[in-house]
């Protein structure tokens, strides 16, 4: 037999089946979140749990004896599963929609994603309460054991099935959507609902059924992948990210792109196993970064219209409560005492994740991009400053500014690539790079996988103060924090955070007066990223630890829950919310596993029923009243505004 | 089937009352007009009328259904039909496409080729994608698009706006016509030129309320007063 | 600059715009003169917006050449074309509605200042533009409410706010793309007045269908149709042209 390379073509042509057969789940995962997207206009991050929903479903029909004895169920098999359990998940996401999904279409991508995000917490976080990290057995079913033999090599019967009903069943949607009016009607109502009812179509009902509609597919995904893979509560959530990014070098919104691009990375990752092992989980993202380049809106993606930049912050830029002189010496003050009222190292987790929070606040809030990667600017800084500090003896204070430099270097190659983007692609592509950066922390050396970077010295500031004394170490936190606080406004309320205003208010405009927007963006990205860089910094040294947890996307995640809870793009939101999600993590640690869902939960109330946050409620209050005031001194009520569409 | 009758419509954005009890009537096969200045509601009134603006109370009577408190989706599908102002022409769709979308709802609407005809530059760029028309384009579109449907009553809102001159004298041929073929129209119009030619009456909107009526006699024996209504 | 920049603002030569096969411009020569207001007028879809994004780099070109001031600015950025003094206005009233009346002209004041990438100071360093502020708003008649949000304003307002924010870039060349679309006929009268006013010592470019408005400002009108020129001249040439009248006016019934 030849050999390509010294690889015998059996591994060959066996690496690229399973690429493909990956291939296929990638395919039909991204075509409903690619129909979801584009359809609804929700990045739907439960896909992934949902998949998981999925293959659980024909877990449990198989198991229906075991499950509930004595009621004399029978026990159905894979052919029942292929036609109930797609059903029953998609009946779930008809629910879903109903009770969550449908509050956010009109709010901006921030709160589904958020809510999304919470929802696959719960229910993954419920799976890993009841079933823990093993995974189930499921077997392949009778009819489709054994195989064929190809000459070169042997192919299961059940992997020529999950590939040939796959992509059947990929063409009917693509051909459903694309070739019907229904496509035409989908497309409409994600634009103005409104204006398609009052054409006569009841758009609520047909926005659900398109949401249970690409639910569905992904629990037939699940039920397919059942037989191959472990069936366990991860399973999802380890595709999910993938997906968006097979979804985002496909080109947002388009179908087709979806299928193909599903496909073609399947076995390109397939081949990559062969070559270069190591590269296998890596090279999707960086064919989307390289993509990216040449073609930002993917590759078969049409140059959407130019969506508006995220507008929801909350602040009233007179009120009081943004006063950033008198807040800074409050916050002073206030953390001054901190140490003597709780443990300082609770006080300085509060400090860095606030310093965090701020950081993304800059991009979020303030430009209006809908980040959600940071914690790639985060992790990053913080691994440098650890094995600087540790392997190299850096000075502390030197290890922190490595770290900051580190980030600030990721962040404006992530702004560049990222920047000409925005919405929901803008948060997609941010995500993914951060992936990057994550696999790469598990694979380096020099990061020690998952013990990550350990008993870091705290060492001496400036080479006198010792910062292993608590205090020492406090207010050196302390400091720093106040420092990013200061820059942030400084930044904010500066003729350059005019311009960012502007870009957020109305960039077009801003481009006819002559503003090149997108070197402002990127230049608030970077610094947006060089303040992140900071807090992870500072954070290693404190806690004498980087670890995976600094660049997961939990920690983008937690930026992004942080500043909403606190208040988007107010003074004192991200502080808030930093207080409240820390105090909240300590409080709920004695749940154990119970924890994820308790914080997922958090996500889904804070977007349903605080979606101003903190201070941005408190806001609107001290406002109100003001105004009830001036009227009752005899003043005219000012003029409601207009509300401002599109 | 009988005309659109309006009874102290209220209506609301968020708190602030934007209709404070507006009362008029069309007759079916009537054309009749709300002037009013920029702000006045007549937006506002369409719509109410239509179901869009979801805080209304009052009586909006259309083939002796009361429509309060339905959704819009059943509205339309009694047979009316709205031309929005800012056009609502669908970025995503092309222009067929466009065109295409509202389902029919009754029979008697316009065939495709008297639409083609009507509004040529339709019928050439009718595979492009929609909002890559001209902004006159774009609302030749959206008044072509709801003559397919066969609704009864259509609510035009500034259909002339940015439209060439010879375009709005087309588009008043058009509504001409669709009153002779039976259709009631209910026109919201700046262009009092374009109206006082067209309309049976006039309704004169401030302030949320109807503050006057004008035949289509008063008008042309008083082109003053309407004039006067309108400034400032 | 090898050549004296003339009479002529602009000089287009042979402009054509082509969007997959269809030609929405096709091969229009146009010059506008220094200190004229010069008016684009044209059947819906004639190419007159097009038209106007070719010259404001909106969009590139297919052919044909563009010069500004006697200077070749075919391939040059938006960004760029506008700091040299092109400005537009938009056929749909563009301003930053969550900012005051006052924030608006100043976010335009401030880009000819070069301070707009200074991050680290303070927005108390634009101060010295507030007199300039007030004047621009005093000009168009908004100075009253110079601090109420944008938003809030009714149509006409915002209008005449897009064009104080325009002036403030001190435009050598304004492009108005129908300035008087959507307004009531008192409005009509204060924005011509406006034009009018502003049209001293600079030049304008503008779509309009109003054509009392086109009648009473502009000095030279060109017609387009089918993205071609039909006739250039004077208003009482242009609208007494058959082709013109056919093609745009109609008969007044
Ligand atoms: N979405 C909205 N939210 C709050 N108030 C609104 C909204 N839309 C309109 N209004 C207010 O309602 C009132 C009536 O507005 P409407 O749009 O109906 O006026 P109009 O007569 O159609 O004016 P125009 O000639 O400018 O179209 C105005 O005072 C306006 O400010
Ligand atoms: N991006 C585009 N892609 C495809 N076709 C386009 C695009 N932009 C404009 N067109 C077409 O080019 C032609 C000229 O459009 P343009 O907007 O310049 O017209 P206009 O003269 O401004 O008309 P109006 O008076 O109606 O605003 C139209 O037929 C339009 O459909
Ligand atoms: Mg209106
Ligand atoms: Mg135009």
């Amino acid at each position: 037999m030849m050999t390509l390379l010294g690889i015998s073509p059996q591994l060959l042509f066996g690496q690229v089946l399973i690429g493909l057969i990956n291939g296929v789940f990638y395919a039909m995962m991204s075509l409903g979140v690619a129909i979801i997207f584009g359809m609804l206009r929700i990045g739907n991050f439960v896909h992934g749990a949902q998949y998981m929903l999925g293959a659980f479903g024909a877990w449990y029909l198989m198991h229906l004896p075991d499950l509930f004895p004595g009621l004399g169920l029978p026990s159905l098999g894979y052919w029942w599963a292929l036609i109930l359990v797609p059903l029953a998940v998609g009946a779930i996401g008809a629910i879903m929609e109903r009770l969550f999904i449908r509050r956010v279409y009109d709010l901006e991508h921030a709160y589904g994603l958020l809510l999304t995000v919470g929802l696959a917490m719960v229910i993954e976080g419920l799976f890993n309460v009841g079933y823990g990290a093993a995974g189930q057995q499921y077997d392949i079913p009778g009819s489709l054991r054994g195989g064929v033999n190809l000459g070169f090599m042997f192919l299961p019967n059940y992997r020529l099935w999950v590939i040939v009903a796959g992509i059947s069943v990929c063409i009917a949607t693509w051909y459903t959507i694309e070739r019907t009016r229904l496509g035409a009607y989908l497309r409409a109502a994600t634009e103005n609902p409104d204006l398609v009812r009052a054409f006569g179509i009841n758009v609520p009902r047909m926005l659900m059924l398109t949401y249970a509609f690409g639910v569905g597919l992904a629990g037939l995904a699940g039920v397919m992948a059942a037989p191959i893979y472990q069936v366990s509560p991860q399973m999802g959530q380890s595709i999910i990210i993938t997906i968006f990014a097979v979804v985002v070098i496909g080109g947002m919104g388009s179908i087709s792109g979806a299928i193909f691009t599903g496909l073609m990375l399947g076995m390109i990752e397939g081949l990559t196993k062969v070559f270069w092992p190591q590269a296998s989980t890596t090279v999707i993202f960086v064919i989307m970064a390289i993509v990216l380049v040449f073609r930002p809106a993917g590759l078969f993606g049409k140059e959407t219209v130019a969506a508006h930049a995220a507008d929801m912050s909350t602040a009233r830029p007179d009120g009081i409560l943004e006063n950033g002189r008198l807040w800074l010496v409050i916050l002073g003050i206030g953390g001054a005492v901190l140490p003597f009222l709780v443990y300082p190292v609770f006080g300085m987790k509060i400090l860095c994740l606030a310093l965090f929070a701020c950081a993304y606040n800059l991009i979020f809030g303030y430009v209006g991009l809908l980040a959600f990667g940071h914690a790639a600017f985060y992790g990053s800084s913080a691994y440098v400053a650890a094995y600087t500090a540790a392997s190299w003896g850096f000075p502390t204070e030197l290890a922190i500014l490595s770290g900051v430099a580190m980030a600030t270097l990721i962040g404006a190659l992530f702004g560049w690539l990222a920047i000409r983007r925005q919405g929901l692609y803008f948060a997609m592509i941010t995500l993914a790079l951060a992936q990057l950066v994550y696999f790469y922390a598990i694979q380096a050396p020099w990061t020690h996988g998952e013990d990550g970077i350990q008993s870091v010295p705290r060492g001496y500031l400036f080479g006198f103060i010792d910062l292993s004394q608590p205090l020492n170490m406090y207010y050196f936190v302390l400091t720093v924090f106040l420092i990013g606080f200061a820059a942030i406004y400084r930044i904010v309320r500066s003729p350059f955070g005019q311009v960012l205003k502007s870009i957020r208010e109305n960039e077009p405009r801003a481009v006819s007066l002559g503003y090149s927007t997108d070197r402002f963006k990127l230049i608030a990205f970077t610094l947006s990223a060089m303040l992140a860089g900071l807090a992870g910094g500072t954070k290693a040294i404190v806690f004498q630890i980087a670890s995976l947890a600094d660049l997961y996307f939990m920690t983008s995640a937690d930026a992004l829950l942080m500043t909403l809870i606190g208040g988007v793009g107010t003074l004192l939101g991200p502080v808030v919310g930093a207080v409240i999600v820390v105090t909240m993590q300590k409080e709920f640690a004695t749940l154990g596993s119970w924890v994820i869902v308790v914080q997922g939960s958090a996500f889904v109330l804070c977007v349903l029923f605080l979606r101003k946050g903190v201070v941005g409620t408190l806001e609107d209050w001290l406002a109100a009243r003001a105004e009830r005031r001036r009227i009752a001194s005899g003043g005219a009520p000012a003029p409601v505004a207009k509300g401002v569409h599109s | 089937m009988s005309g659109l009758s309006v009874r102290d419509l209220q209506g609301w954005y968020g708190e602030s009352q934007a209709l404070h009890g507006m009362n008029f009537e069309v007759a079916r096969g009537e054309v009749v007009t709300l002037l009013g200045r920029n702000g006045a509601g007549k937006t506002t009134t369409l719509r109410a009328i239509m179901g869009l603006l979801r805080k209304r109370s009052g009586e909006v009577r259309f083939g002796g259904e009361n429509l309060i408190g339905r959704m819009p989706e059943y509205i339309a599908r009694r047979g009316i039909a709205y031309c929005p102002e800012e056009r609502g022409i669908f970025a995503s769709l092309t222009v067929e496409e466009n065109l295409f979308l509202p389902p029919v709802v009754a029979e008697g609407g316009m065939a495709l080729d008297d639409i083609y005809t009507l509004f040529p530059n339709i019928a050439e760029r009718r595979n492009s994608q929609g909002t890559k028309l001209s902004g006159g384009e774009q609302q030749m579109l959206a008044i072509a698009r709801i003559l397919r449907t066969g609704a009864t009553l259509l609510l035009l809102d500034e259909p002339t706006e940015g439209l060439a001159p010879v375009i709005v004298q087309q588009i008043g041929t058009v509504i001409r016509k669709l009153k002779e073929r039976g259709f009631t129209v209910l026109l919201v119009e700046q262009n009092v030129r374009f109206a006082s030619r067209l309309a049976d009456r006039h309704y004169v909107v401030e302030h949320g309320t109807v503050i006057d009526t004008l035949t289509a006699a008063d008008v042309a024996g008083d082109f003053e007063r309407i004039q006067n209504y309108l400034k400032v | 600059m090898t050549t004296p920049a003339g009479d002529n603002i602009i000089e287009a030569r042979g402009l054509t715009k082509r969007f997959h096969g269809f030609s929405a411009v096709s091969g229009v020569d146009l010059d506008v003169r220094r200190h004229s207001i010069h008016a684009l007028i044209g059947p819906n879809g004639a190419g007159k917006t097009t038209f106007f994004n070719l010259i404001t780099k909106v969009l590139q070109p297919s052919e044909g050449t563009i010069r500004f001031n006697g200077e070749d600015i075919t391939d040059e950025s938006p960004a760029r074309v506008a700091r040299r003094g092109i400005v537009r206005s938009f056929q749909i009233s563009a301003i930053f509605p969550r900012m005051t009346v006052a924030e608006n002209v100043r976010i335009a004041l401030q880009r000819p200042t070069g301070v707009s990438f200074r991050f680290w100071q303070s927005e108390r360093t634009l101060s010295l533009l507030e007199s300039r502020v007030d004047e621009l708003l005093d000009a168009v008649g908004l100075l009253p409410l110079r601090d109420q949000t944008a938003a809030g304003l009714p149509y006409g307002r915002k209008r005449a706010l897009e064009l104080a924010t325009t002036l403030a870039l001190e435009p050598e060349l304004l492009l108005l793309d129908e300035p008087t679309s959507g307004l009531g006929g008192e409005d009509v009268e204060r924005i011509s007045a406006l034009i009018r006013q502003v049209a001293a010592n600079r030049t304008i470019l503008m779509v309009e269908h109003n054509l009392s408005v086109v009648a009473r400002l502009a000095d030279k009108i060109t017609v387009l149709a089918r993205g071609k020129v039909l006739a250039e001249g004077p208003y009482s040439d242009v609208s007494t042209d058959p082709r013109v009248i056919e093609a745009y006016i109609g008969g007044d019934e």
